[in-house]
């Protein structure tokens, strides 16, 4: 279990991370927030690189600066594309599991179980230096996992991954969280993280915005109508009836006919009463789609408000 | 563990374009020691060697030790790898130990070659004939450990680090054992030259020594060096240690 206690972070008069608490338990949770919004820092923190300068960070109870039962127990991917670039991918991937404390035997035979797992067994004997940007962030997964961590903190890992690379990355993270494993995985790409998973932190310069799930989240955001889109071949007597709503806010006609655009308020209540009105009132309903409840319209409407 | 630590951080310092600057100087040492050989038929094997050695050896020895010590931490941090480091299971005093210790290491094996093909080159093919051969190796290992813990406690304190460690080889370790009085006991290559214990370049004409900015006589002990050496690199490197196991090192670029 990781747990932010009121967790600040100041690099002399600028704020990294501001007054952050929070709780993360197994599963996958995504870390998301702007460049700049405070992500890293927060990795850090629970990596032991940094210490808050106000406030709390324990991983399993255990303060992490510097602390090597909790270097035991988490596996991190950092953000940087640094490496040992004279190495080959099979030496560094070998070289971090000596320093995990493994015999040559088993560090030998973790490298090359983890680096069958990330796809890259049979080009890992070329330098770090000749390496694609997603053959690097395999490689990165590859030293974070050879120790089979209980945690794993994994800082901007898709970037730089194809399309293929990158459902084959995210089906890995989705058995390593049934397995019961922490996953905490930083974004500033919103769609990625709404391939991932629902469970979230979101941060914005310095602060936690929101956390739990997507949908929750979404719930709370009173101040901002859901919109949502009506596809009815009676597009004029369907907005008639849903006029008289209470809680529909707008209404409009959606370009090109048979469709009705709404701004509405308290979106559950507005679905049953729009199924009671279909119902009365023979009303043909073909779809029902809401366009901003996705991760993006949440992220927009938590950051301007 | 602790073994690993050192022979990979020994593998890291061996690497060939490390070394190659470093081997190359030695083999120019070895040449010039030959030239000198048939210029300076006048002098003695001995002095021929002290001028030799001292030029090419012994002050090159703080400028290797700046750059494979800054190595060490600094250069982690500035390469941004330190992070693989700091993130594993391993106590933060055993790592730095182990990689100055391997950093010393290096320094001091590539001094003795110095010394030794400088030593192959004024005496013609024969250098353990050289009475001062096995002192200069003592001296060269207590000087790589004592700039190396210099260097290191250096480069934990302050970033940008390899430029403050060059100016104070080449120019506190240039001029300060040359100044007046008593001032040349703050240099490290002054106890170097007191374990060496060559012969003396002081002139008996004062003219002479300010020409060549020869002030005082070293009046070290080979012993106080010793000491005084093995002091200076126990303390810093224990310093050295505490520090590195009690603050942060991360790379500032990338501080959100």
């Amino acid at each position: 279990m990781i747990l932010l206690d009121h967790a600040s972070r100041w690099y002399g008069q600028v704020i990294g991370l501001n007054d952050v608490s929070a709780q993360i338990g197994p599963g996958l949770t995504a870390l998301l927030g702007m460049n700049g919004a405070g992500k890293s820092t927060m990795l850090r923190m629970i990596t032991g690189q940094l210490r808050p300068t106000t406030g709390n960070v324990t991983v399993f109870g255990m303060e992490p600066f510097a602390n090597a039962n909790v270097y035991r127990r988490i596996g991190y991917c950092p953000e940087i594309d640094n490496f040992y670039e004279h190495m080959t991918g099979r030496y560094f991937v070998y070289h971090l599991a000596r320093l995990a404390e493994f015999s040559r035997e088993e560090a030998n035979r973790r490298t090359e179980e983890v680096l069958q797992t990330v796809g890259m067994a049979e080009r890992a004997n070329r330098k770090i230096a000749g390496y694609s940007k997603g053959m690097r962030q395999r490689i990165k997964l590859a030293q974070a996992m050879l120790h089979n961590p209980d945690v794993f903190l994994l800082d901007e890992p898709l970037n730089g991954l194809d399309p293929v690379g990158r459902h084959e990355y995210i089906q890995l993270l989705h058995s390593l969280a049934l397995q019961g494993k922490i996953i905490l995985v930083s974004s500033h790409i919103l769609y990625e993280v709404e391939q991932m998973t629902s469970a979230l932190l979101l941060l914005h310069r310095g602060r936690l915005l929101a956390t739990g799930d997507l949908r929750v989240i979404r719930s709370f955001i009173d101040r901002h109508p859901h919109q949502i889109r009506i596809e009815t071949p009676e597009p004029r007597r369907a907005a008639g009836l849903l006029a008289g709503l209470d809680n529909v806010v707008s209404l409009s006609f959606a370009p090109g006919g048979e469709a009705l655009q709404l701004e509405v308020r308290d979106p559950n209540s507005f679905y049953d009463a729009l199924t009671s009105l279909s119902l009365e009132h023979a009303l043909p309903i073909h779809g029902l789609s809401s366009p901003d409840n996705n991760l993006e319209s949440v992220f927009r409407y938590l950051v301007e408000a | 563990m602790e073994s690993y630590l050192y022979a990979s951080s020994l593998r890291e310092f061996l690497r060939g374009r490390r070394l190659f600057p470093w081997l190359l100087l030695a083999l120019a040492g070895m040449l010039l020691a030959f030239v000198w050989h048939y210029l300076d038929r006048l002098s003695s094997d001995v002095d021929r060697y002290t001028a030799v050695s001292q030029m090419l050896v012994f002050h090159v020895l703080a400028l290797s030790s700046a750059i494979f010590s800054t190595a060490i931490v600094s250069q982690e941090v500035e390469q941004k790898t330190i992070v693989y480091l700091l993130t594993r299971p391993v106590t933060r005093w055993k790592l730095l130990l182990a990689r100055y210790i391997a950093s010393a290491t290096v320094v001091s094996v590539l001094g003795i070659l110095g010394a030794f093909l400088v030593s192959f080159g004024i005496y013609q093919g024969h250098p353990f004939t050289n009475t001062l051969l096995w002192r200069d190796v003592m001296s060269l290992i207590f000087g790589a450990f004592a700039y190396g813990a210099l260097f290191l406690m250096v480069s934990l304190l302050i970033n940008r680090a390899m430029i403050v460690c060059l100016l104070f080889a080449f120019g506190w370790e240039t001029i300060v054992p040359k100044m007046p009085g008593e001032m040349y006991r703050l240099s490290i290559y002054s106890h170097i030259l007191a374990i060496a214990d060559h012969p003396s370049t002081q002139s008996n004409n004062p003219l002479v020594n300010l020409i060549t900015g020869t002030f005082s006589a070293n009046t070290i002990t080979p012993a106080g060096a010793y000491i005084t050496l093995f002091a200076v690199t126990v303390i810093l490197t224990a310093l050295s240690a505490a520090w590195f196991t009690h603050f942060e090192y991360v790379p500032r670029e990338d501080a959100e």
